[in-house]
C-alpha cells in the first residue's frame, strides 16, 4: 500500500513542480507584491487603487450617472449582467432551432458562429471597432436603414459607437456576444444531443408548443450544461482585456475600462507608481472576484463526479 | 630542375602566413516605431550605415512607443534588453529608465552645441544626456489639397475671421461632410490640434507652462481658448467626428473633407506631395516639433558598436533620413537644410521664415498615464463639447505636477 502511495507521488512530482513554479509561486508573489509600495509593506496600494479618480484608472466612479463611465469594476459587472444571460438565451434558441428544425446547412451555420472563437482577441477587437464604425461598419448602417436612431431618439446609433461614452461599452458587450456565441452554442448543442429524443416526442404528443418544449423540457435537462456555460462566460468576461485594448483603449472618457486593462496600465507605468505593487493590487482584486464563480464551478464539477 | 622548383614552390606555400578569416560581423538590433512607408525610409539610413561599416549587421524591429513603454521596463529590470539601440519619441520614458539605472550615459558621445536649442531637455537627468536626438517632425497646421483650393477658389486665411469664412465656404461645397477631418488613433491626433490652438491663442510660452504645471488647464486663460476658439468650431460641426487617422487621410485626400491637421510625415503618405499645401492658425508664433530619441540600454552586448551607431544616427544619419520622404527635418545643426526633402523643405522654410518657435509636444513631454488621459478626454470633448469643465478639471487634477506622480 505504502509503495503504491510512493509510486503515485513520483508521478505527481513533475506536475506539481511545474504548477509550483509557474502558477503557485507567481500567485503568492503577486499577493505579497500587492502590499509593496516603495519597499514598504502596507495596505496603501489597495486604498489608492480603490479611491483613484483618474477616469482611465478608477475602479468605481464617485458620481455614477445614467451612462458610463462608472469605473472598471462596475463595467465588468455590467458586462457580465448583459453578456452571460443574452449569450445563453441566444445559444439555447439557436441550438434548439438547428437541432429540432432540420435546418439545411446547420453544420455550416455552427462553423460560422464558431468563427468568433478562433479569431485572435486583438484582431476581434479591431473587427468590433470596424463593425460599429460609421463609415465602414454594418451596425450603424443597419440602424440608419431601419431609422432606429430616429425611432429610439438616439442619433449616435447611426454614428461611430465607440466615439460615444454612452455606447462604447455596449458596443464592446455586443461584440463579445458575437465572439463567445460559437463556444456557447457548441457546448449547449452537445448537451442537447444527450437528451433522449423520446422526451421531446412525448411533449409533442401532448401538444406542447416549441416554446414550451424548449423551456419546460430542454432547459431543465440542460441545467448542468447551462451552469457550466454561465460560469465560463463570467470568467471570460472578468478577464477581458484584448478586445478593449484594441478597440477603445478604455475610452472615451474612461467609459469602457475593465479591470484587466487597468492592471495593465499600472504595469506599464510601474516606474511612476513606485514599482509593480499597484498592478499586483488590481490583479489580486481581479483574482478574488474571479474566484467566486471559479469555486462554484469546481464545487459543481466535484459534486457531479 | 623541375623537382627543385616544385620543392621551392611547396616550401613557399607551406611557409606562407595563413590568410586571416574575415572578422565576424557585429550584429546589432535596432527597435524603432516606423512601419510601412516610414520603415522603408528609415531602412535607407540603416543601409547607408551598413555600407559605411560593412562589419556591422543591423536588424530592424518595429515597436511603437506605447509597446516599448509596456515591455521594456520588465526586460531591463531583469538585466536584459531586446535591442542594442532603441528609438522612441517619449523623452519622459527615457528619463524614467535612466533614473532606474538602465541606460548608457551618452553625454561624452554627443556634442550638445551642434543641436537645436532645448532639444535635450526632455532626455536630461542628473545633468547627463540619456537619449540622442534623431530627426524631428513638425505639426505645422492644417493641410489641404492645392487642386481642391484652386477648384473652389479658396485661399489661405490670414486672420481668425478669414479662417471662419473659409470653413463656412467649405461647408457649403457639395460632397463635403465637414470642413476639417479629425484623425483618431487612441486620441493623439486630436491632442495635436488642441495644442496648435493653445499655442496660437495663448502664445508659445503657454505650451511649456502647461507641461511644467505652472499653468493649469482650468485656468481662465486656457479655458477661454477652448470656449472661444475650439468649442464654436466643434458645436458648428466644422470638425468631423474622430475617424481612424489613416482612414481619415484617405477620406480627406478623396475630397470628402477639405482640411486635415497632421504632422509633416503626411507628406510621405500621399500620392502627390506637390499637391499639398498647409497653413497655420492665423497669428500663431510657434508650432510643435516632435523629436525621436535614441538610447542604448546598458545590458547591450555591443555597447561600443551601439554607441557608434547612435553617433551616426544623431549626425549624418539625420541628414540621410531628412533627404527621404519620411517628412522629417534634422535637429543636428551641421546638416544643411538643403538636404531636406522638397515638400518638407517648403514647410520648414515657411515656419522658419516666419520666425516661429518650435515647441515640445505637450503630451509627449508630460508622458505617463496622463498622456493617455489627455488623448481620451479630448476625444470625449470632441463628441461632447458640453463636458468642457469636466474635461479641464480632470486634466488639471490628474497632471503629474499637481497629483505628485
Amino acid at each position: 500500500m505504502k509503495s503504491d502511495v510512493r509510486k503515485n507521488l513520483i508521478f505527481f512530482i513533475p506536475t506539481f513542480s511545474f504548477l509550483a513554479l509557474f502558477v503557485i509561486y507567481p500567485i503568492i508573489y503577486t499577493f505579497i507584491l500587492s502590499f509593496e509600495s516603495e519597499n514598504v509593506y502596507t495596505s496603501n496600494n489597495y486604498y489608492k487603487v480603490l479611491s483613484e479618480s483618474n477616469p482611465l484608472l478608477m475602479l468605481i466612479a464617485k458620481n455614477i450617472g445614467p451612462s458610463p463611465p462608472w469605473g472598471a469594476l462596475l463595467h465588468n459587472i455590467v458586462w457580465v449582467l448583459i453578456h452571460a444571460p443574452v449569450t445563453i438565451i441566444l445559444s439555447l434558441v439557436i441550438a434548439y432551432i438547428i437541432k429540432y428544425y432540420n435546418i439545411k446547412g446547420s453544420s455550416l451555420i455552427k462553423a460560422l458562429l464558431f468563427l468568433g472563437m478562433v479569431i485572435p482577441p486583438v484582431i476581434a477587437g479591431f473587427i468590433i471597432r470596424f463593425m460599429f464604425d460609421e463609415n465602414i461598419g454594418i451596425i450603424p448602417k443597419i440602424m440608419k436603414l431601419l431609422s432606429l436612431d430616429i425611432i429610439l431618439g438616439i442619433p449616435e446609433l447611426s454614428k461611430t459607437w465607440m466615439n460615444y461614452p454612452s455606447l462604447a461599452l455596449f458596443s464592446l458587450i455586443l461584440g463579445s456576444i458575437w465572439l463567445w456565441l460559437g463556444f456557447s452554442i457548441t457546448i449547449i448543442s452537445a448537451g442537447m444531443e444527450a437528451i433522449p429524443k423520446s422526451h421531446i416526442e412525448i411533449a409533442k404528443v401532448f401538444g406542447a408548443s416549441p416554446f414550451k418544449i424548449l423551456f419546460k423540457v430542454i432547459v431543465p435537462e440542460l441545467k448542468p450544461v447551462i451552469l457550466t456555460v454561465f460560469i465560463l462566460t463570467i470568467l471570460w468576461d472578468l478577464k477581458l482585456f484584448d478586445i478593449v485594448y484594441a478597440s477603445t483603449g478604455g475610452g472615451p472618457g474612461g467609459s469602457s475600462t475593465v479591470l484587466a486593462l487597468i492592471m495593465y496600465q499600472y504595469f506599464i507605468h510601474a516606474s511612476r507608481y513606485g514599482g509593480y505593487g499597484m498592478s499586483a493590487t488590481v490583479a489580486v482584486i481581479l483574482t478574488l472576484i474571479t474566484l467566486f464563480p471559479a469555486l462554484i464551478y469546481i464545487y459543481r464539477s466535484l459534486k457531479r463526479s | 630542375m623541375v623537382i627543385i622548383i616544385a620543392a621551392i614552390a611547396a616550401f613557399l606555400i607551406i611557409t606562407l602566413p595563413p590568410t586571416p578569416p574575415p572578422p565576424a560581423k557585429v550584429k546589432l538590433t535596432v527597435i524603432g516605431p516606423w512601419a510601412g512607408d516610414e520603415e522603408r525610409y528609415f531602412r535607407q539610413v540603416i543601409d547607408e550605415y551598413m555600407k559605411l561599416r560593412p562589419n556591422v549587421e543591423l536588424t530592424y524591429v518595429i515597436l511603437r512607443a506605447e509597446d516599448i513603454a509596456a515591455s521594456l521596463p520588465a526586460y531591463l529590470k531583469a538585466g536584459k534588453t531586446p535591442a542594442d539601440v532603441i528609438i522612441t519619441a517619449w523623452g519622459w520614458f527615457i528619463v524614467d529608465m535612466a533614473k532606474n539605472g538602465h541606460l548608457v550615459d551618452l553625454t561624452p558621445h554627443i556634442n550638445q552645441a551642434d543641436y537645436v536649442s532645448g532639444i535635450f531637455d526632455p532626455v536630461k537627468y542628473d545633468n547627463k544626456i540619456w537619449g540622442a536626438p534623431f530627426t524631428m517632425f513638425l505639426k505645422p497646421g492644417f493641410w489641404y489639397r492645392k487642386s481642391f483650393f484652386q477648384k473652389y477658389d479658396l485661399t489661405e486665411p490670414k486672420t481668425w475671421d478669414e479662417f471662419l469664412n473659409l470653413l463656412n465656404k467649405i461647408k457649403g461645397i457639395s460632397g463635403i461632410k465637414n470642413p476639417i477631418v479629425t484623425g483618431d488613433g487612441v486620441g493623439w491626433p486630436i491632442s495635436d490640434t488642441v495644442e496648435h490652438f493653445l499655442i496660437a491663442f495663448g502664445g508659445p510660452d503657454i505650451q511649456n507652462k502647461l507641461i511644467s504645471g505652472e499653468v493649469k488647464f482650468n485656468d481662465a486663460a486656457v479655458k477661454s481658448i477652448f470656449e472661444n476658439r475650439l468649442l464654436p468650431l466643434l458645436k458648428n460641426r466644422y470638425f468631423s467626428e474622430p475617424i481612424e487617422w489613416t482612414t481619415a487621410k484617405d477620406l480627406w485626400w478623396n475630397n470628402q473633407y477639405a482640411l486635415y491637421f497632421m504632422g509633416t510625415w503626411i507628406t510621405g503618405m500621399v500620392n502627390n506631395p506637390n499637391d499639398l499645401g498647409f497653413f497655420t492658425l492665423p497669428g500663431t508664433r510657434g508650432v510643435v516639433g516632435g523629436t525621436d530619441y535614441i538610447f542604448v540600454p546598458k545590458y547591450s552586448e555591443n555597447v561600443e558598436e551601439a554607441i557608434k551607431f547612435v553617433r551616426y544616427l544623431a549626425t549624418d544619419g539625420q541628414a540621410k533620413h531628412a533627404s527621404t520622404p519620411a517628412g522629417k527635418i534634422p535637429t543636428w545643426t551641421k546638416a544643411s537644410p538643403d538636404v531636406i526633402w522638397g515638400p518638407v523643405k517648403t514647410v520648414y522654410d515657411k515656419i522658419v521664415g516666419a520666425g516661429m518657435a518650435i515647441l515640445p509636444d505637450l503630451d509627449d513631454s508630460v508622458g505617463g498615464d496622463w498622456q493617455r488621459l489627455f488623448w481620451d478626454q479630448l476625444k470625449l470633448l470632441w463628441v461632447n463639447p458640453d463636458k468642457l469643465n469636466d474635461v479641464l478639471n480632470t486634466l488639471t487634477a490628474q497632471h503629474p505636477a499637481i497629483k505628485g506622480t
